[in-house]
C-alpha cells in the first residue's frame, strides 16, 4: 500500500531523526497516532518531544525519515498537512501587536480563512476558554494561565482534525487545569486527534489512551496506557514492622523482599498474591518479627516513567 | 496560493506601522520638512539652480528616495526580526503559507508604507515648492522598485541579526553615508572628476537618478542605464530574500 489516505493514521513518523549540531536531538523515533486518539508524549527535560513535534509542524527542518499526517508528507504536501494541525506550543509566540481577539482572526488568516468565516468561532472560543472579557486586551495584560487558554484557543481557530499540545497545562492552577481536562475530553469526543505532552504523569493516566515514552530522543514505550501500567509497574506491598532490621530476612529472599532505603521498618514486595503474603506473615510471626501494618500501592504511570526513563535509580 | 494569508500578512503589517505612528510615519515626514526649510529654502536661496530648477525643488526628490530608503529597510528590518525574536512569526510558519507569500507580504507592507509616506512628501512639495512629477509612471515605478529593493535587503538583514542592534550595521556604515553621497544634495556634475566617477560605484546613487528623473526629466547617467540598474538590484535582493525565507533560514531549526 503506497497511499491511502483514507485508512492512514493520522500522524505517522517513520525514523525521524533531528540533529542540532553535534547532537542528536531525536535519533531515529518511529510511531503512529491513530484517528480520533488521545496520544500522550512524555519523557524527561530535553528528551526530544518539542523537536518531533516541532518536526510534525514544519517548525524543525528533519535529518532524516519520513512524517506524514493523514497520509500527506508533511514535507511535500504541507500545505494540506498544515491545515490538519493545530499547534499550542510550549513557548508562547503571539504576535504583540495584536489584541486577543485579534490573534485569533489573524491566525485564522494565515490559514487562509476570512474574518467573517470565523467570527461566530472566534467568539465562541473565547467564551469556551473564558476569555471575552479580555477580547479587547494586549497579550502582555494577560496572566499566565490565560495566555495557556489562548495557546489552546489559538490552536483550534481553523478547526483542524489534529490538536498537537505541547505542556497545555504548565504553570496552570489546579482549578483551570481540571476544568482544561475537560475541553480536551470534549475536544476528543468530537472527533479530534489529541497528542499532548505534559510532565504531570497523572495527567497523562487521566487522560491519554495511547502513551509513547521517549527518552534522549529514543522512543522507550508506546504502547495502550493500561497495558503499559499492567506490563511495566507493579502493585507494591509494604509491611511495617515494629523493629527496625539490617537487613531483609534471608528466608523472605525468593519473595524479593527489599528494606526500604529510608525507612529499616518497611519491607517492601512486588506483586505477592494473597496465599504469598499469608505465608509471609507466617514466616515472620514464626522469626519473632512483629507486624504493625500491611499496605499495598497501587502502580502508577509514574512509577512505569520512572522505571523506563531510568529517573528511578537516583 | 494562500491569498487570504498573504492578505493577513499585509494588514497585520500595515497596522503594526500605525501602532508605531510617532516611530516610523511622522518622523520621515517632518526631517523632510525640516530638510526642505533649512537646505531647500534657507540655504538653497543662495545656490543656482541644478537640471533647470530651483535647488530645493531639485532636493525633495532626493528627499523622497532618502526617506524611501531609510523606511523599507527599517520597516522590514525591525518587523521581520521581532517576529522572529517574540516567536510570532511561527503563527505564520505553522500555518499553509509559502516563503512567497511571506517574502512578498512583508515586502508588499513595506511598500505600502513607503508609498504612503514618499506621498505625502510629494504633496508637501507641490505645496510648498510648487514641484511635481513631470512622469507618473516613473514616479510609480522607481518608487515601488526601490521601496522593493530595500525592504527586501530589510528581509535578509532581519534574519541573520542576532540581536536587534545587528540591523542598524548596514543602515549606520552603508546607507546613511551612501545616501547622502549618492545625491540627495547634488549633482555628481559639480563634484570634482574623482569623486563624480566613484559615485558611479554607490549603488544608492542610481535610485536617486532614476526618480530624479521623474520630477526633472533629467538624469546624471541617463535613465537608461540607472533604471535598468535600479531593477536588476531589486530583483536580486528579492531573489535572495526569497531563498532565505524559502531555506527556513534561522526560521525553522
Ligand atoms: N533550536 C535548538 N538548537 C539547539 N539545540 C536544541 C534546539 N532545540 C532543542 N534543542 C536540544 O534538543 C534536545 C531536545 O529538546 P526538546 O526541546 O525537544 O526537549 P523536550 O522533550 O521538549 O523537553 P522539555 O520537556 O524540557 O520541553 C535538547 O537537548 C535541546 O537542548
Ligand atoms: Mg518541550
Amino acid at each position: 500500500m503506497v497511499d491511502a489516505p483514507s485508512q492512514a493514521p493520522a500522524i505517522a513518523v517513520h525514523h525521524l531523526v533531528k540533529r542540532y549540531g553535534d547532537a542528536t536531538a531525536v535519533n531515529g523515533i518511529s510511531f503512529a497516532v491513530e484517528r480520533g486518539d488521545f496520544f500522550g508524549f512524555l519523557g524527561p527535560n530535553g528528551a526530544g518531544k518539542t523537536t518531533t513535534i516541532n518536526a510534525i509542524v514544519g517548525l524543525a527542518r528533519v535529518d532524516g525519515g519520513r512524517i506524514e499526517v493523514f497520509g500527506r508528507d508533511v514535507s511535500t504536501a504541507w500545505r494540506q498537512a498544515r491545515r490538519l494541525i493545530g499547534l499550542a506550543p510550549q513557548e508562547y509566540n503571539f504576535d504583540r501587536y495584536l489584541r486577543v481577539r485579534e490573534i485569533l482572526f489573524y491566525q485564522a488568516g494565515y490559514y487562509g480563512l476570512r474574518p467573517r468565516e470565523v467570527a461566530v468561532r472566534v467568539d465562541a472560543l473565547l467564551e469556551r476558554f473564558g476569555l471575552s472579557a479580555k477580547a479587547h486586551a494586549f497579550v502582555a495584560q494577560l496572566s499566565g494561565g490565560m495566555k495557556r487558554r489562548l495557546t489552546l484557543a489559538r490552536a483550534l481557530v481553523h478547526d483542524p482534525q489534529i490538536v498537537i499540545l505541547d505542556e497545555p497545562t504548565a504553570g496552570v492552577d489546579v482549578e483551570l487545569r481540571l476544568e482544561l481536562w475537560e475541553t480536551l475530553r470534549a475536544l476528543r469526543r468530537e472527533g479530534k486527534t489529541i497528542v499532548l505532552t505534559t510532565h504531570y504523569i497523572e495527567e497523562a493516566e487521566a487522560l491519554c489512551e495511547r502513551i509513547g515514552i521517549i527518552e534522549a530522543g529514543r522512543m522507550v514505550a508506546l504502547e495502550k496506557t493500561e497495558s503499559l501500567l499492567r506490563s511495566h509497574a507493579r502493585d507494591e506491598l509494604t509491611i511495617t514492622l515494629a523493629h527496625p532490621l539490617q537487613a531483609p530476612p534471608p528466608m523472605l529472599a525468593h519473595f524479593s523482599a527489599r528494606l526500604d532505603p529510608e525507612n529499616a521498618c518497611r519491607l517492601r514486595f512486588e506483586r505477592l498474591s494473597p496465599l504469598q503474603l499469608s505465608e509471609v506473615l507466617a514466616l515472620l510471626g514464626r522469626d519473632g518479627i512483629d507486624v504493625e501494618a500491611v499496605n499495598t500501592e497501587r502502580a502508577t504511570l509514574q512509577d512505569v516513567f520512572l522505571a523506563l526513563t531510568g529517573r528511578g535509580a537516583r | 496560493m494562500n491569498s487570504v494569508g498573504l492578505w493577513t500578512l499585509i494588514k497585520r503589517e500595515m497596522k503594526r506601522s500605525f501602532q508605531i505612528i510617532n516611530q516610523v510615519i511622522w518622523p520621515p515626514i517632518i526631517s523632510t520638512l525640516l530638510y526642505v526649510f533649512v537646505f531647500g529654502l534657507a540655504l538653497g536661496s543662495r545656490i543656482k539652480g541644478i537640471q533647470g530648477v530651483s535647488y530645493a525643488q531639485f532636493l525633495l526628490p532626493g528627499l523622497v528616495m532618502m526617506q524611501v530608503i531609510d523606511g523599507a529597510y527599517g520597516e522590514s528590518s525591525s518587523s521581520l526580526f521581532q517576529a522572529r525574536f517574540t516567536y510570532a512569526i511561527q503563527e505564520m510558519l505553522v500555518a499553509p503559507m509559502s516563503a512567497g507569500e511571506i517574502v512578498f507580504g512583508y515586502v508588499f507592507g513595506s511598500v505600502l508604507r513607503t508609498f504612503l509616506i514618499a506621498n505625502v512628501i510629494m504633496v508637501l512639495g507641490v505645496l510648498l515648492l510648487h514641484t511635481t512629477p513631470t512622469s507618473w509612471g516613473l514616479y510609480v515605478a522607481v518608487l515601488v522598485l526601490v521601496a522593493a529593493l530595500f525592504s527586501s535587503l530589510g528581509i535578509i538583514f532581519g534574519l541573520m541579526a542576532e540581536k536587534y542592534d545587528n540591523i542598524a550595521v548596514l543602515t549606520t556604515f552603508a546607507i546613511t553615508p551612501l545616501v547622502f553621497v549618492g545625491g540627495v544634495f547634488t549633482s555628481i556634475h559639480l563634484l570634482p572628476p574623482v569623486v563624480a566617477h566613484l559615485s558611479l560605484l554607490n549603488p544608492i546613487f542610481y535610485t536617486i537618478d532614476a526618480f530624479r528623473y521623474s520630477y526633472t526629466g533629467q538624469s546624471d547617467v541617463g535613465l537608461a542605464i540607472s533604471l535598468p540598474v535600479v531593477a536588476a538590484m531589486t530583483v536580486a535582493s528579492y531573489a535572495i530574500a526569497y531563498a532565505m525565507v524559502r531555506a527556513g533560514y534561522k526560521l525553522r531549526t
